[in-house]
């Protein structure tokens, strides 16, 4: 050992915190993805976030033109048809576009992966985050727009539309993790997914309602838990009904096993990231 | 002494995949907790140890594993077998830049980097000033990185990466971008970092920096410890691997052998003291010659560099000297070098039988020769200097090689 060379035996004490640092550091970099999702996303557009809402508008606008002046849908369950489906195609669609970023978010964080050590599942946290922040946003501008042209939506059910949606974030985040953890191994993934979601969202319902449905196929129907989800939230919006059912504690366990599975699948697979991103 | 760092056994494997079904396959092979049937081994046994405060370079050629092997010390990868313990903040730097994203400014990147290298917020708020002056690229720090020349996201990186102060800092060819000024700046950076007992883990072909910066090295060939020790000595074999290497097997290394009828041969070769010597020790060739007429041959004796450099060669004739009779056709004959000046590095001797004209070349024999010792001159021998000035007063391991120890 050089004599010059003080010998450092202190600096190596002065982490015991580890434990707490290391979290800190997983909130940083996480509130750092987030940003840049949610800004990098439309960083290089003119209208930049305004886009973000002005999207879920002009989609509300074409859907009332396409059913309501086109094929003059009625009432539906007796409510108006554009409420009825505004209420629960916005949160399809927020899973749906959730889904396929969280997919390939491992991807665009290639050049991290290879180089840096940092917990990968935070990629995909902020990356569902951020999409789901930003549709929950446009389905607020929606109900206000919708409201504006007199449609009877029930702001209070808000109240329970707000846990609805973060069960939903818990389910489409550990749907997410499993596919971007596969998507790095099998490309194939993103391909395969968008045909499954387009078929899924027929077979749910969210352009009708469940008592449509024949009852030789609406057990099937009903067991999608993505349709319970609509369900309450057309009972809470469209209703203002805001009492608790034990399909909702349900509902809270199947978002929470679909979490606990996708990110046992995505810890599996995360090691070996780095060879394949 | 306390390992800041300590590997055993260290080793990755890769998959070997050749079509979609072994990715599959892969995948539920790596669900059900087994690692990939068919594998490649970047990496097998490594084992170190890192006391805080040393410096170890890694060296060896592409694909060796080196960079494999930073990257597990990183944290990158995870290792397939072994057991890598690290204590303190580990700071790599592995290409600069490549955390970086090119649409965000400067200070935007800055922030996302220190997020990756550990720093909570308010840190990060605290160090950027300091970070922006490092980098020293002026206005352009608020410019998207994509606009930045190679050289301004380099200063960037490393004022990033270095102004965390980690404990073990891990560096992977970083001296060898940027401009001759910052590499100046960065290995000055590294030797006060030193100075004030960091760590460092540094990946490079330059030799030089390796033993500027490092005490100890460690050689990887094809994913193992071909070698591990002092700095001096693992580079100076590494560098004498690669002289043979480029010498090519186009000039194997010829054994005395008997003489064929009717030719001056060379018919045996020794070296006193065999094989080893300590640079400017003394070295005595010598052996026995054959003769077919029973006339005193010429012997030539030479000195070659492992990569096929000639350094010196001489002939007895030069010198008026005949080779000894010790028999009707058989001679000896022996030279001793006193003090040669060769630096430490792989050497050849060779010897020719030449016609007692000195005309005729007849025979090559050869013998390796190591020439050993801790210095960092350069070159292939010791010329006498002297400098005028003062002597500096740091202990730098640059001493003169006639105290090796």
């Amino acid at each position: 050992m050089r004599s010059s060379r003080a010998f450092p035996s202190e600096r190596s004490a002065e982490h015991p915190a580890a434990g707490r640092a290391s979290l800190a550091r997983h909130r940083a970099l996480f509130a750092n993805f987030f940003h840049r999702e949610l800004f990098s996303r439309y960083l290089g557009s003119i209208t930049g976030l305004a886009w973000a809402f002005v999207h879920p508008l002009a989609l509300l606008a074409v859907y009332h033109f396409v059913f309501t002046t086109i094929f003059r849908a009625g009432p539906m369950d007796g409510k108006s048809f554009l409420l009825f489906v505004a209420v629960a195609l916005w949160p399809w669609l927020a899973a749906q576009e959730a889904l396929q970023r969280g997919t390939v978010s491992i991807a665009s964080y290639a050049g991290l992966i290879r180089k840096v050590a940092f917990r990968h599942e935070l990629v995909v946290y902020a990356s569902v985050a951020a999409t789901l922040t930003l549709q929950f946003a446009g389905y607020l501008v929606v109900l206000v727009v919708l409201a504006l042209f007199g449609e009877p939506v029930h702001f209070e059910g808000l109240l329970l539309a707000v846990p609805l949606w973060l069960v939903l974030a818990i389910g489409v985040t550990g749907l997410a993790l499993a596919l971007a953890a596969l998507q790095v191994f099998v490309k194939d993934i993103e391909h395969i997914l968008m045909p499954v979601l387009m078929i899924l969202m027929y077979l749910t319902p969210i352009l009708y309602p469940l008592s449509l449905v024949p009852d030789s196929m609406k057990p099937w129907v009903a067991a999608n838990p993505f349709g319970y989800l609509v369900g309450r939230l057309r009972d809470a919006l469209l209703d203002g009904r805001l009492g608790l059912m034990w399909g909702d504690a349900l509902a809270v366990v199947v978002a929470l096993a679909l979490f606990t599975a996708g990110r046992w699948v995505f810890l599996r697979l995360s090691p070996h990231f780095e060879d394949f991103v | 002494m306390s390992a800041l760092l300590h590997l055993s056994g260290v080793g990755k494997d890769y998959a070997k995949l050749d079509d979609n079904a072994g990715r599959l396959r892969l995948v539920f092979d790596l669900l059900r907790g087994r690692g990939a049937s068919q594998v490649f081994h970047a990496l097998d046994e490594v084992s170190f140890d890192l006391a805080a405060g040393e410096s170890l370079g890694i060296i060896g050629e592409n694909g060796a594993g080196k960079s494999t092997l930073l990257k597990i010390v990183a944290g990158v990868i995870t290792p397939t077998r072994g057991v890598v313990e690290s204590r303190g903040r580990v700071g790599a730097l592995l290409e600069l830049g490549s955390g970086f994203h090119p649409e965000y400014s400067g200070i935007a990147n800055i922030s996302l980097a220190a997020a990756l290298l550990g720093l909570s917020r308010t840190e990060i708020a605290a160090k950027r000033d300091e970070i922006i002056a490092f980098a020293d690229i002026g206005e352009h720090i608020h410019d998207p990185i994509k606009h930045y020349s190679s050289g301004m996201v380099v200063r960037l990186g490393f004022a990033v990466a270095t102004a965390l102060t980690p404990d073990i800092l891990i560096t992977d060819e970083v001296l060898a971008v940027g401009d001759e000024s910052f590499q100046k700046k960065c290995v000055a950076w590294m030797e006060g970092y030193l100075a004030g007992g960091g760590t460092l883990l540094l990946c490079s072909h330059s030799m030089y920096h390796i033993q500027k910066l490092c005490r100890a090295a460690l050689w990887l060939k094809d994913g193992r410890v071909e070698r591990y020790g002092a700095a001096a000595e693992v580079t100076q074999a590494y560098l004498a691997y690669h002289e043979e290497k480029s010498a090519g097997a186009k000039q194997p290394i010829a054994t005395p052998r008997a003489a064929a009828a009717g030719v001056y041969a060379i018919q045996s070769l020794r070296l006193d003291p065999p094989a080893t010597l300590p640079c400017g020790g003394a070295l005595t060739i010598a052996g026995e010659v054959f003769s077919p007429d029973g006339r005193a041959p010429v012997v030539l004796l030479g000195l070659i560099r492992a990569d096929g450099t000639p350094v010196y060669g001489v002939a007895t004739d030069m010198d008026g000297v005949l080779p000894t009779r010790i028999g009707a056709n058989r001679f000896t004959f022996s030279l001793t070098f006193p003090r040669l000046p060769l630096l430490p590095g792989k050497y050849l001797v060779r010897a020719h039988a030449l016609d007692p004209e000195g005309v005729r070349l007849f025979d090559n024999v050869e013998m390796p020769l190591v020439i050993e010792g801790a210095t960092r001159e350069m070159g292939l021998v010791r010329i006498d200097h002297g400098w005028t000035g003062q002597v500096a007063d740091s202990d730098d391991d640059s001493t003169d090689g006639a105290d090796p120890s």
